[in-house]
């Protein structure tokens, strides 16, 4: 589900393009913009998923989790879209007042696919969450995304989250990374 | 200075705020309570083929659990005993021995040490090595559950269960093949005390229609009728809440055992076919709590919800934080695609994301952090909501509440906690055993709540 090849590198045009989109996400989830993030930059057949990774020795040969695995998000468009009405309703007290999340994307490097309008594009961030008066956390970790053209701009029809902590020092995850 | 022998109240139903707060307090925990508990390890699906490992911990210890060469289960610190290192630092795999990474001894799955570097050399053979095993933990499994003591006074697992072995057994045995848990683990730190998490999942039927109410919206269903705690439901008739002997405890909202889970056409289809097998099998009563949503805490610091299926341990890491670990129950008997669908659900609702379990955060860790003052550490934490409305039922044992909105497991939960810190050992424990529900002083609720709801069928 999640072994797109990717092939050549893009243009640097392209890449500026790619680049921009995803600043204009970030920018978007920084503002808590959230229905214009799932109605305009997601496709519909998105899958969306982060899984949970063990620590193993080196010598283990177990594969690598799969989306059939246990996985923190392992959402299809539909669920994505209930996670953004749950943040709406109005009635999430943890989120009044509001907490401020700032994402830095950097390492953004784009890739063709057999497909002419769907590029693999693999990006890093660090999200920093604060809350209340002193509480604050990061997330450090890589994005695999599908992003594919539509129109003028670009909808995330896969993403793989991989976080870099085992253990979440935080009180959730409840975050689009 | 605190005193131990007074942190609960059993007759006003209250808490010192110290509990959540106090060093001492929680250096007694450790002692009395998990020092002295059955604590949950894994499951035995974990360990399934011989060198299979897992590490884990207990309370505050790291442990390895494993599954040794002659079949059995072994458990010991993971803490190497030549100068302390800790041994293995995978979560999980499959190994013949652990090799310290500092000097290199060797110890196999039973935690003996068979070799190290150097022995002839610079030991000149001398080295005692039967004297030098990691320290071993006892551990038993329930129903392919797996526990360990590091008390060999303990009563065993099957006793210190008690009763809620016998609740337990309704999703533990089934229709017959029984449940394991999924993982790996989802893990993550909340920085509250471990009991405010515990006692949230053995009573907490009240937070849900108000800490909840978010995800009940979005949700709607059976349980979107909860947000907002709406005053013209008959809570009274909707579930029941229990405690036990041994401090466990639950709460369950009848025929609503799936109802978090937002898409369950498998799980559906599961229930429907297996809860006759279960009357069969377990009897009615058992049959209707199988339909039921659970939420439980199997004492001192193992939750789970039975139903939507997330099953935690809140490890202690001091008075003021926890580690969180996450599995996922299925029924064995399930089809592939009903696993996972099951463990999608669970994940989403109760995970380190979940639509749920996200509203609880901040709960938790205020209820707790707030008692940095020390004028709001002053004084108790009330829990008296439907005391007297609860005592012995002829179909359930423990003592049974009348409804799940209530807090009855709460009462239990700390009665035993109570009887723990004070207690100097397991025989003081035991000696309180028919005396222990002396608190619960209404012995004929259930008896002239039933006659009565006869004569008014009578009546009609
Ligand atoms: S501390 Fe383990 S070998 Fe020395
Ligand atoms: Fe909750």
């Amino acid at each position: 589900m999640h072994n797109t090849e990717a092939k050549e590198r893009v243009s640097s045009e392209l890449h500026y393009e790619l680049s921009q989109h995803y600043y204009q996400e970030a920018t978007l989830l920084q503002n808590g913009e959230f229905n214009t993030w799932i109605e305009t930059f997601v496709a519909k057949d998105l899958h969306y998923w982060m899984p949970v990774t063990e620590r193993r020795y080196s010598k283990d040969k177990r594969p690598e989790p799969t989306p059939y695995d246990m996985a923190i998000y392992n959402d299809d468009y539909d669920e994505v879209k209930d996670r953004v009405a749950r943040l709406l309703t109005g009635a999430v007290w943890m989120e009044d007042p509001r907490s401020t999340v700032r994402y830095l994307i950097t390492n953004i490097e784009a890739f063709h696919t057999d497909k002419d309008d769907e590029f693999v594009v693999r990006s890093n961030f660090v999200v920093y969450r604060h809350r209340g008066q002193l509480e604050h956390s990061e997330h450090v970790g890589c994005r695999q995304d599908l992003i594919r053209k539509v129109g003028n701009g670009f909808q995330l029809v896969r993403r793989k989250v991989s976080l870099d902590a085992r253990v979440t020092e935080d009180k959730n995850l409840y975050i689009f990374f | 200075m605190v005193d131990i022998n007074k942190l609960v109240d059993t007759k006003s139903s209250t808490q010192s705020k110290e509990v959540f707060w106090d060093q001492e307090v929680y250096d007694r925990e450790i002692k009395n309570i998990f020092g002295r508990s059955w604590l949950f390890l894994t499951h035995e699906c974990m360990l399934e083929k011989k060198g299979d490992f897992i590490t884990t911990k207990m309370a505050e210890d790291s442990v390895i659990v494993t599954r040794h060469t002659d079949g059995s289960l072994k458990a010991f610190v993971n803490s190497c005993t030549h100068r302390g290192n800790s041994i293995c630092t995978a979560d999980s795999g499959n190994t013949k021995s652990f090799v310290c990474n500092y000097h290199g001894w060797v110890f196999s799955t039973d935690g003996k040490l068979v070799d190290v570097p150097l022995r002839e050399k610079c030991y000149h053979d001398e080295l005692d090595r039967d004297s030098l095993s990691l320290k071993t933990i006892r551990v038993e499994s329930y129903r392919g559950f797996v526990f360990g003591c590091f008390d060999e006074t303990a009563p065993s697992l099957e006793d210190f269960l008690g009763d809620w072995g016998w609740y337990l057994d309704t999703w533990m045995v089934g229709a017959g093949e029984g449940a394991e848990l999924v993982g790996p683990p989802m893990k993550s730190i909340l920085k509250c005390n471990w009991k405010v998490p515990t006692e949230n999942f053995v009573g907490d039927g009240y937070h849900v229609g108000w800490t909840h109410a978010s995800a009940l919206h979005v949700l709607g269903g059976e349980l979107g009728g909860l947000a907002g705690n709406q005053a013209e439901m008959p809570f009274d008739e909707l579930g029941i809440q229990v405690t036990t002997r041994h401090g466990h405890g639950f709460g369950v909202i009848d025929n609503a055992a799936i109802a978090i889970h937002a898409k369950r056409d498998e799980y559906a289809k599961y229930m429907e076919e297996t809860i006759p097998k279960v009357a069969e099998n377990l009897g009615e009563p058992r049959a209707k709590l199988f339909n039921g949503h659970w939420n439980c805490s199997t004492f001192p610091n193992c939750s789970f919800l039975y139903g939507t299926n997330i099953f935690k341990v809140w490890h202690p890491r001091g008075p003021h934080e926890i580690e969180v670990w996450s599995w996922v129950i299925v029924h064995k008997d399930m089809s592939d695609e009903g696993k996972r669908e099951v463990v999608k659900q669970a994940a989403r609702s109760f995970g380190t994301a979940g639509t749920l379990e996200s509203d609880d955060g901040d709960n938790m860790v205020q209820s707790t952090q707030v008692n940095r003052g020390s004028y709001t550490r002053e004084g108790a934490m009330n829990s008296t909501m439907g005391q007297g409305y609860e005592g012995e039922h002829p179909d359930y044992p423990g003592i049974v509440g009348s409804s799940f909105i209530g807090e009855t497991s709460y009462r239990g939960f700390y009665r035993f906690y109570q009887e723990m810190m004070s207690a100097d050992s397991w025989d003081d424990i035991r000696a309180n055993d028919e005396h222990w529900a002396d608190c619960f002083p209404n012995k004929n609720y259930w008896k002239d709540r039933i006659a009565a709801k006869a004569a008014e069928a009578e009546g009609e």
